[in-house]
């Protein structure tokens, strides 16, 4: 049995937790790139960090004030204290289904980044201080799938972190490779190595194309390699063993539905024609479109659905 | 006896500090009036010795540490910014021997089973009203009372579940009840919380000392739940109903939810239909049997009692009424710790169980008397006087410590509406020893048991020492700058005075 207003929170947790080791990432890479020189992987970083289309964070000065404000700015959505402070707020929540191991992990985390001299920290050792927080981020997720079972609570939290990570992953794609008008295409190395670099996808990717990148083979390693962990493809397929076991045995044609929508983009992307690679931008927008309406399903059929239907049972 | 203990060459050993003491007015935990430890004390005197004050300082910061850690924290809500702060505790533990712990148990568990009676008594035929030994007016216009209750069946008569009575010790060290706290008593984490981080502070003391567990403290609440549920509910659904993430005891209904193994609902969560109370689960509707609850009685059902309140389940007390759902501590159970009420205790004691009662009240003049309003108006200057509807410190007034003018305005207020007013002696609160800036000093302290009452009553062999951190505070409460410390209460044959 679990409280839907707990799966809820523990989505939540999921998806904050994602987000923000994504955006230190960005961060990190942001730097770097600007230690390189190398304008272009400067702006792919920014633009992928601006979770709205407007692009709030597309003004600031420097790389690194954009950086400080990826990471520490309050008011930012998608800063990652706002999202470590909202994935503590949903533990806090649901502290009585998370193992103190777990929780202890997120509020270190959280501690960390909210402590008075947080800034200075940043400022004194940037790449160290972004390594200490994806390496904590690390821990927590260690913590999560050594600690808690792996029943219902479990099964919502990793939801949530695959569906952020597939949406992610889609939105860095997107803002590289999706329909660049007038842009030149992005075939420098330094920069194919920035965008691997961002998805945390350099070395697994080198292992299976050596060192010679391609845009062709980047993409088609990040849309549809099935073992790679942050592949498009590797992420939908989560998503779809977690909602099958979600919906059980006894599937109502309600209760399946986005089990029935994961199992769609799934298939799509298994059975995908490499030449769609060429020209992504379809596909990316399908998977950005796709991600937002199991998220709905999820929340329709777990958590919001109406009451009168489930009285009558 | 002593157990060996690491030390600094180089430092000097600092012992507990007994001049702190010289003059002391009030009884000591610790210390006797000449300067020696206690014979309980002995050991963790001497293990304390052992250690130089930075290493004290040292073994305080890392259970700060770890209490911040785990998030046993309260939430201070400044400007534009809420910070959290933990709950300040004292490293030092309180030892209480079992020949005096014995006498607790027996005392609050007599005082327990008389309350009960009482409630069933005031909630049914009313007799000890009707034998004029309680006036009715003082019951019937209590703001505690419950009409709504009259008449409902509850469990076992079992009103009160939980009770966090405050006991004091007087001039002499023996103990009385303040105040019997029958509503929703929190405390009880810092209780289970403390044990741990004494365990990991004085290993070596704690492992000698022969001190009774606390920590089954989860189990015995659940067995006391499940107890009040129907038989026909083999396997009753226990749920803690909690206000929410901002309530200051959030940290509490999570860790006894987290430890009992029990869902943590919010009113949001509950839905009443058919007289029936569910939870929304992620498949389905759960039906819900026992509401251990932390909402206080006027929020937890917006059709009986506070309308505006969004914290408990439109339909719940209907449910409860109609005997399909238990609520615990039942509604209604604040008038039997009223203020006022309080003073007939012992009479309730009597009435009902035919029994002097165990632990003594502190004395107490009821103004609504105007025998006793003149008494108390002509020593205003050495009672507190205490409004009976208000608890936290407000309406108050400490005679020892208020001004001539201060004293006149409030035997004005006296006058004009006595029954809403008692007076008490001021008392000098007893101290314990306690670790503050690096020295030990003595500070005032009050003691907390914890008492369950299902099928049987069983008194948690622990307590909470809350602590007034100030020097010569006699304030205990977190919210005014008390903390708390471990309470160890030893088994029998071990060292006692």
């Amino acid at each position: 049995m679990m409280l839907a207003r707990v799966a809820d929170s523990l989505y939540w947790i999921g998806r904050y937790v994602e987000r923000a080791e994504h955006h230190s990432r960005l961060a990190d890479v942001l730097l770097t790139a600007t230690l390189d020189q190398n304008d272009t992987a400067v702006t792919v970083a920014r633009r992928a960090a601006s979770m709205d289309e407007a692009g709030t964070l597309a003004a600031p000065d420097t790389p690194f004030s954009a950086a400080h404000g990826l990471l520490l700015d309050r008011v930012h959505q998608a800063s990652v204290i706002a999202s470590l402070s909202r994935a503590r707020e949903n533990a806090r929540q649901v502290r009585d289904q998370i193992t103190s191991e777990t929780w202890e992990r997120l509020n270190l985390l959280y501690l960390r980044v909210t402590a008075p001299g947080t800034a200075r920290a940043f400022e004194r050792g940037r790449g160290a201080f972004l390594h200490g927080i994806i390496s904590d981020i690390h821990l927590f997720k260690g913590a999560v799938d050594a600690t808690m079972s792996h029943g219902q609570g479990w099964r919502f939290l990793m939801l949530g972190i695959y569906l952020e990570r597939a949406q992610l992953i889609a939105r860095l794609l997107n803002v590289c490779f999706g329909d660049p008008v007038g842009e030149p295409p992005l075939d420098d190395p330094m920069t194919q190595m920035s965008i691997l670099r961002m998805a945390c996808a350099l070395e697994p990717y080198l292992r299976v194309y050596t060192a010679e990148i391609e845009s062709r083979h980047l993409l088609e390693f990040l849309l549809f390699d099935e073992e790679f962990p942050r592949s498009i493809r590797f992420s939908t397929q989560r998503i779809l063993d977690h909602l099958t076991c979600l919906a059980g045995p006894a599937t109502t044609a309600d209760r399946s539905r986005p089990q029935r929508l994961a199992a769609r983009l799934s298939g799509r992307l298994e059975f995908a024609d490499m030449e769609e690679t060429l020209r992504p931008g379809a596909l990316l927008s399908l998977v950005a479109r796709e991600c937002a309406s199991i998220h709905e399903a999820i929340h329709e059929t777990f958590v919001r659905y109406p009451l009168e239907q489930r009285l009558a049972v | 006896m002593t157990p060996p203990m690491r030390q600094d060459a180089d430092k000097a050993p600092s012992p507990p500090r007994a001049p702190f003491y010289a003059g002391q007015p009030s009884y000591d935990d610790m210390f006797q009036s000449d300067g020696s430890p206690r014979a309980h004390y002995a050991a963790l005197h001497a293990g304390m010795a052992a250690l130089t004050g930075a290493e004290l300082a040292d073994r305080q910061r890392t259970l700060e540490q770890s209490f911040l850690l785990q998030g046993i924290t309260f939430t201070v809500y400044g400007a534009g910014d809420a910070t959290e702060r933990i709950i300040p505790t004292d490293l030092i533990p309180r030892i209480i021997p079992a020949s005096e712990w014995a006498k607790i148990e027996a005392g609050l568990t007599q005082r327990l089973r008389a309350l009960n009676c009482f409630l069933a008594d005031i909630y049914g035929d009313q007799k000890i009203i009707a034998d004029k030994l309680v006036p009715r007016d003082l019951i019937l216009g209590a703001a505690s009372y419950r009409r709504e209750m009259q008449g409902v069946y509850v469990p076992r008569n079992a009103y009160v579940n939980v009770s966090g009575a405050d006991l004091i010790r007087g001039e002499g060290g023996q103990f009385f009840v303040l105040e019997d706290n029958l509503r929703v008593p929190s405390g009880v984490s810092y209780m289970l919380a403390n044990r741990d981080a004494a365990k990991r502070t004085f290993p070596e003391i704690f492992r000698n000392a022969g001190v009774r567990p606390v920590e089954r403290y989860p189990d015995l609440l659940l067995a006391t739940l499940n107890s009040l549920a129907p038989e026909w509910r083999p396997d009753p659904q226990v749920v803690v109903l909690t206000p929410g993430i901002y309530n200051s005891a959030y940290f509490e209904h999570a860790y006894l939810a987290r430890l009992m193994g029990v869902p943590l609902v919010e009113g949001r969560d509950l839905v009443v239909h058919n007289n029936m109370v569910h939870m929304r689960s992620t498949s389905g509707l759960r039906q819900v049997d026992v509401i251990y609850r932390r909402v206080d009685d006027d929020f937890i059902d917006p059709l009986t009692f506070r309308r505006e309140s969004g914290l408990g389940a439109a339909g719940l007390f209907n449910a409860y009424r109609a005997g399909n759902v238990v609520i615990a501590n039942a509604p209604g159970t604040g008038v039997a710790d009223d203020k006022a009420v309080y003073a007939y205790v012992p009479t309730i004691i009597h009435y009902y169980l035919g029994e002097d009662p165990l632990i003594p009240n502190v004395k107490t003049f009821l103004c609504r008397e105007p025998a006793q309003l003149d008494h108390v108006l002509a020593n205003l200057d050495k009672l507190v006087v205490k409004a009976v509807g208000e608890s936290g410190g407000y309406g108050m007034l400490i005679g020892p410590h208020a001004t001539a003018a201060e004293r006149s305005v409030f035997a004005d207020r006296l006058r004009a509406d006595p029954s809403n007013y008692i007076a008490q002696p001021t008392i000098q609160l007893s101290t314990a020893p306690c670790l503050v800036d690096g020295e030990i000093e003595p500070r005032h302290v009050d003691l907390r048991p914890f008492v369950l009452c299902g099928q049987d009553i069983a008194v948690a062999p622990g307590a909470l020492t809350r602590v007034a951190l100030r020097r010569g505070s006699l304030v205990v409460n977190s919210s005014q700058g008390g903390g708390s410390k471990d309470t160890w209460v030893l088994a029998q044959g071990q060292a006692s005075s």
